[in-house]
């Protein structure tokens, strides 16, 4: 046994030795290795950064927006061919927002899509059709909204929708319903007082939006961050993965109204005049949606519309102004 | 020759050390039985070592089988379902009116209790694919917090909490539901391979084992011809035991086989078939529901939908999932289980058709009501008797599965214990056998 121990009792002390080694070695593994990270989640095709479109948006600047539109004929007839085609199906179909809160959102409560943007084309369907539940309701994203137009898809698109030299090119827009003009909207606890205090932040948008051209334009030189909806930018907000979001003050007092953890700040730097779009081949169209227009504005409907979805004073409605 | 020499030391009188000494010495009678009893006793010892290595290799194999891979491939698909499942419910809860039905919230949170309950086993069973158990640790308490947060602002008619629905749906299928895709396709892979390694032939056993009797019949014919007896006891025994042997080890391995084989096409083949044909008409069912919420630019979920529904059935009623399982069903009730499903999802097929048309003419409540409606012929009703049917199709196949990996691992077991000691009788045999003839030259 002596023996035993002479030979082998150093291998066994090796042993033991190479035994705590590789306890000591993968402790230590357990407590040193860094826990993998994962990218926070993001809205579904959301871009960091995005892409601005600033030089097209540039480029175009003589035109008048705020005459821009077709005239309504006396009495605001309801004939024409697009007209017709419509009565025919007897409903209209209509492209809207469902995320923006009070211009155009889903009522959880009953499924709806309501709202300014939605009440305001209610009218023109009752006008039309003699019921102003005669609708189909199409969500669209911001970017959406041309295309969908341009191919026929609905009949009018009523989407927050600033008219634009642009946008005049590819599509025609009603008379003014609504002025906005962008601002910026911050968490309560940023220091920021506009966009010129935003350079190099992340600031978000809708893609497709006159918003993100603005961001892209805007001297500071903030980061511009595109989202497919705008409630997708309050989420980002929330999250703290952009700093701020700028666009119309009327969206951006719907989503501050969401979360009392929010301010706007800084004036309007943009005059944004909101249209309802129409295809360039829809005239009649175009020209029964001024007159309905024309109507509400001087009955007293604009302003209880108004009244219904927004806070404060109610303003004079727009001022229709026409090419023709 | 240097074989030859190795055995030289024993009980050879001392004598003048030289290779024509020594290869006499080798040549004499007890030395050339020395010489073969080392050669035979050798083999004897390879045949058994190989056997014994073998049969606890394939029985550990077989044992993961039964419990290790087999079932962690089955959580894994069980955390695929449940994953999706969760996306889906929390689609159709977010298309209902005002609050969400209880319903749909009870199966939203056992879905995640599932997913939770299969992650922690697929974990706790598998040390590999880290990254993809990782990832779902790490994001599924996340996409959790998302839909709650959609949730309450749903509650509070803001709109931002669609949007939170939306992101946490871009969170499962861009993030989570490709990981445990990852995992199960691990898991799977992992199956194969036990079950292939378990189901090997033990050639090399085999062979050792059936050198052994033919030398062992070979050796018994030379020593009776060279001591004029007919029987050496200690070699009968031992060539017995390598019978034994050969036989044990080949009988248990067509056995264990079949029962493999009979797991794989009656129990694994169809639960995978099964299970792609549950997830499949989960996803359909999502994509309807989020056509829906899109409203009107849903577009890429329908085109979706109509591409899970294809791979779930086929108008030629040959190709699509269910008829290929249908096909392959061995058990009289999963066949039963299968047609139901089959008339079921063909209903859905109109149903989504008249839910199509409702929407897209503008009778957008219409297409709802059919969509998540409680009636028996709306397609929340029929998408859960398919859902039923098909769950309870895969815990009968699973139930197969079960029974014949525990057979195929039960007959494994034994061999180690049992083949050491044959082993060590078959060399005591073969020793005592030759000693008994070496003894008589003394």
């Amino acid at each position: 046994m002596r023996r035993f121990g002479h030979r082998f009792g150093p291998a066994a002390a090796g042993l033991l030795i190479v035994g705590l080694l590789a306890a000591c070695g993968s402790s230590a593994d357990n407590t040193t290795t860094p826990a993998p990270s994962f990218a926070p989640p993001m809205p579904v095709g959301v871009k960091d950064p995005a892409p601005t479109p600033s030089a097209q948006a540039g480029g175009s600047t003589s035109c008048d927006v705020r005459h821009s539109s077709l005239r309504p004929e006396a009495g605001n007839p309801a004939g024409g061919p697009t007209l017709d085609k419509i009565k025919a199906r007897g409903r209209l179909i209509v492209g809207v927002d469902q995320t923006t809160y009070q211009f155009g959102y889903r009522d959880a409560k009953t499924g709806q899509i309501i709202g300014f943007d939605t009440d305001i084309v209610r009218q023109i369907a009752k006008d039309l059709l003699g019921n102003p539940n005669a609708i189909q309701f199409r969500a669209i994203t911001s970017a959406q909204r041309i295309p969908v137009v341009q191919n026929h898809e609905v009949d009018l698109v009523a989407h927050t929708m600033t008219i634009n030299c642009d946008r005049l090119k590819q599509v025609d827009f009603s008379s003014v319903y609504f002025d906005a003009g962008q601002r910026v909207l911050v968490p309560s606890t940023s220091t920021a007082t506009g966009i010129q205090d935003l350079g190099g932040k992340k600031v978000c948008a809708a893609e497709g939006s006159t918003s993100i051209v603005n961001i892209g334009k805007a001297p500071s030189h903030p980061i511009a961050v595109s989202v497919p909806d705008w409630a997708d930018c309050l989420v980002l907000l929330q999250q703290g993965q952009v700093d701020a979001i700028s666009t119309d003050d009327t969206i951006l007092q719907g989503m501050a109204f969401q979360d009392s953890n929010l301010k706007l700040v800084g004036p309007k730097f943009t005059d944004e005049p909101y249209g309802i779009a129409v295809n360039k081949d829809a005239n009649d169209l175009l020209r029964f949606v001024n007159g309905v227009l024309e109507r509400i504005r001087s009955d007293g409907t604009w302003k209880a519309i108004y009244h219904q979805w927004l806070l404060g004073d109610i303003p004079e409605p727009p001022a229709a102004g026409y090419r023709d | 020759m240097a074989l030859l020499t190795a055995p030289q030391p024993v009980r050879t009188p001392p004598a003048k050390r030289g290779a024509g000494r020594l290869q006499a010495r080798a040549r004499s009678t007890p030395g050339r039985l020395v010489v073969l009893m080392t050669v035979v006793l050798a083999l004897a010892l390879a045949a058994g070592v190989a056997w014994v290595i073998g049969a606890t290799q394939r029985s550990s194999l077989a044992d993961g089988v039964r419990s290790g891979s087999g079932r962690l491939a089955v959580q894994a698909q069980e955390l695929y379902r449940a994953l999706s499942d969760a996306d889906a419910t929390a689609a159709s809860a977010f298309l209902s009116s005002g609050a969400e039905p209880a319903d749909l919230r009870n199966r939203y949170q056992s879905d995640i209790a599932a997913a939770t309950t299969a992650l922690a086993a697929v974990s706790a069973g598998n040390s590999a694919n880290e990254v993809a158990v990782q990832q779902i640790s790490a994001q599924l308490p996340i996409y959790t917090g998302l839909v709650e947060t959609a949730r309450t602002y749903n509650r509070q008619g803001f709109p931002v909490g669609a949007a939170y629905l939306r992101e946490a749906s871009g969170l499962m299928r861009g993030e989570l539901l490709p990981a445990a895709q990852r995992l199960y396709q691990q898991q799977s892979a992992n199956l194969d391979d036990e079950r292939g390694g378990a189901g090997a032939l033990p050639w090399l056993a085999l062979l050792f084992g059936v050198g052994l009797v033919v030398v062992l019949f070979w050796a018994q014919a030379r020593l009776s011809r060279q001591t004029h007896r007919t029987i050496n006891v200690g070699l009968l025994v031992a060539t017995l035991l390598a019978l034994v042997m050969v036989l044990w080890n080949g009988i248990a391995w067509v056995a264990v086989a079949a029962h493999l084989s009979a797991a794989d096409r009656q129990g694994a083949a169809q639960v995978e078939l099964l299970s792609k044909a549950r997830i499949a008409a989960l996803q359909a069912r999502a994509d309807e529901a989020l056509t829906l919420v899109a409203r009107g630019s849903g577009g890429e979920f329908e085109d979706d939908f109509k591409k899970k529904f294809g791979d779930l059935i086929n108008p030629d009623g040959r190709s699509g999932l269910l008829n290929k399982a249908r096909d392959a069903a061995t058990d009289d009730d999963v066949r039963a289980k299968l047609d139901a499903a089959i008339k079921d999802v063909n209903s859905w097929s109109t149903v989504h058709g008249q839910l199509r048309k409702a929407d897209d003419g503008g009778d957008y409540p219409g297409a709802v009501k059919l969509a998540i409606g409680s009636d028996q012929g709306s397609a929340a009703s029929i998408f859960k008797r398919v859902d039923d049917s098909l769950g309870s199709a895969i815990r009968v196949t699973s139930a197969t599965f079960d029974r014949q990996a525990s057979a195929a691992a039960d007959g494994l077991g034994g061999q180690t214990a049992g083949g050491i000691i044959i082993t060590i009788l078959l060399l005591a045999g073969v020793a005592v056998g030759y000693q008994q003839r070496i003894a008589e030259y003394r």
